[in-house]
């Protein structure tokens, strides 16, 4: 008999929420964490007393406690997760700023329509049935894939538009190069223009601890610095784990949220384990600056989605850094944060990995502040200088986020082929998370639930 | 168990799914999903939740007969019977 009804690689939050289904009807789970905190790709770090996170820890479909049927409630009520008893912090809002062109956007879908009949008034008649449009479709309907960009220009007629449209929700968490599935974009066109990013109360650090109480409280079991080394199999199933350190743990089911990649690798799965090897990648730049100095730099923006250059090129650069387009984000800019002194700037841009990963031990430390310095240059230009003022920097590289995440060639949003139905060539293993394809903070939550209700709870 | 116990327990399980729950003005005839805005995923953990304490296994093709609170009570009656 096997020592756990569950086993759940990885402590993130698509396993930390899948183990709070299993535990909370009575399912004897135990989730294996690689490192000493969870959170997975949605971490933090100390460095130098600074408490960091690995990468902006907004949230996406921000709804208030009444909309019972809102995604975020509904998750809620799945992880039996008091809605009221969580404050959060809206974002105070967005831009996304092309060459020329801006768009702000709030929580409020009316001021990105506004927006949009300001910026390019010959297409808001076609933007608002194009809204129309994506309500009236159903995005978990399996489908074959569809082309967002063909979709989006069909029926808007205007390229930047397009564009501007697409880049945030790529940027959120699209695996694919320059195009996204509209099922997709479906799904997190909704999440960040119509419901829109917030922030949990406090710090990812205790929005992770809260869940992670919340499995143990249901009877869930979690071991820390528990990395796995090889999924058993036996006579066609699954049969267990066993760890770096060679302990061996049985478990009836397995479910993975390591990626495809990592999974095959476990398992001794047979295929092309390329195929699910993502190519988006990138380097994030954390600056700690003088409150008052983001202020002025910020003026009052969360987020900035910025191109700047000819034509948008949402794919895996030749170089080892893209400026041309990114995200630069002002963590404190939500509303009702507590202010820090200082406050951050953190700037993310596409990155390669095999450029990154060729690097020599010794060259890897001067390449990387060379581009850390050209991706503050390229923030500079739109937001301003700040650079005299930087009180602490640190950046991160593909090669770190693979080390650090297993996620293989450092690719955060994982597989451009996700599987949706989370199964695997096993009946009693499964995935979750960013390769099953529900992607950000909110859609990892998803999965884990949806997977294990699917799977394991029917 | 008794029907009113049985009611109870229906209603427990409900309001701790859904901490905003008002059951001032149910109907016990009509559909508890509509009154109460409950979707597919918390219809299932009703189901869950009842599996979890009285061990009851309820086959996906019977959960019509989970519609109303009065149709919840008779269908369980003789399940918690010895309970």
């Amino acid at each position: 008999m096997a020592a756990y009804q569950l086993l759940i690689i990885g402590g993130g939050l698509s396993g930390i929420a899948a183990g709070i289904r299993a535990a909370r009807f009575g399912i004897k789970t135990l989730i294996l964490e690689q490192h000493s905190l969870p959170g997975g790709l949605n971490s933090y770090y100390l460095r130098q007393g600074h408490l960091l996170e690995t990468g902006l820890h907004a949230m996406t479909n921000c709804a208030p406690p009444g909309a019972k049927q809102a995604p975020l409630n509904r998750l809620f009520r799945q992880l039996h997760l008091s809605r009221k008893q969580f404050n959060f912090h809206e974002q105070i809002g967005s831009e996304i700023r092309f060459a020329g062109r801006s768009l702000r956007f709030t929580n409020d879908p009316t001021v990105l329509e506004a927006e949009i009949g300001r910026a390019f008034p010959e297409a808001i008649d076609r933007f608002r049935r194009l809204k129309q449009l994506i309500a009236a479709y159903d995005p978990f309907a399996v489908v074959p894939w569809r082309s967002a960009r063909h979709f989006l220009a069909e029926h808007l007629r205007q390229p930047d538009l397009v564009d501007m449209l697409l880049l945030p929700l790529m940027i959120y968490g699209n695996a694919e190069e320059e195009d996204m599935d509209l099922g997709q974009f479906a799904i997190m066109f909704r999440a960040v223009f119509e419901e829109g990013f917030f922030r949990p109360g406090g710090t990812m650090r205790e929005f992770l601890a809260h869940l992670v109480q919340q499995y143990l409280d249901f009877g869930g079991e979690l071991r820390y610095r528990a990395p796995v080394a090889e999924i058993l199999v036996e006579a066609g199933r699954v049969i267990g784990v066993r760890l770096a350190g060679g302990e061996v743990l049985t478990g009836d089911t397995v479910l993975s949220t390591a990626g495809i990649p990592e999974t095959m690798r476990l398992s001794g799965w047979p295929g092309e384990r390329d195929r699910y090897i993502g190519r988006m990648s990138f380097m994030e730049t954390i600056a700690l600056v003088p409150r008052a100095r983001v202020a002025t730099l910020s003026q009052g923006r969360t987020i900035i989605f910025y191109h700047q250059g000819p034509v948008l090129q949402y794919r895996r650069p030749d170089d080892y850094l893209d400026p041309s387009w990114g995200v630069i984000c002002f963590p404190g800019n939500f509303s009702g944060l507590e202010p820090e002194e200082p406050a951050q700037i953190r700037v993310t841009n596409a990155a390669s990995y095999p450029r990154w990963k060729a690097l020599s031990a010794e060259a890897y430390g001067p390449v990387k502040e060379q581009w850390t310095l050209a991706a503050t240059m390229a923030s500079e230009e739109i937001i301003g200088n700040y650079r005299p003022s930087i009180v602490y920097q640190d950046s991160f590289t593909p090669v770190t986020i693979e080390r650090f995440t297993r996620k293989a060639e450092g690719a955060v949003y994982g597989s451009g082929v996700k599987i949706k139905d989370g199964t695997t060539p096993w009946p009693n293993l499964f995935l979750a998370g960013t390769d099953q394809g529900y992607l950000g903070i909110v859609g990892a939550m998803l999965s884990g639930i949806t997977i294990v209700n699917q799977h394991i709870l029917r | 168990m008794s029907r009113d116990e049985i009611k109870d327990v229906i209603l427990e399980i409900i309001a701790d799914i859904d901490e905003e729950a008002d059951f001032a003005s149910l109907d016990a005839e009509a559909p508890l999903r509509d009154q109460l805005d409950l979707d597919s995923m918390d219809f299932l953990d009703i189901v869950m939740e009842l599996r979890k304490r009285y061990k009851l296994q309820i086959p996906e093709d019977e959960y019509p007969q989970l519609a109303t609170l009065t149709s919840c009570v008779n269908y369980l009656e003789p399940k918690l019977q010895n309970v």
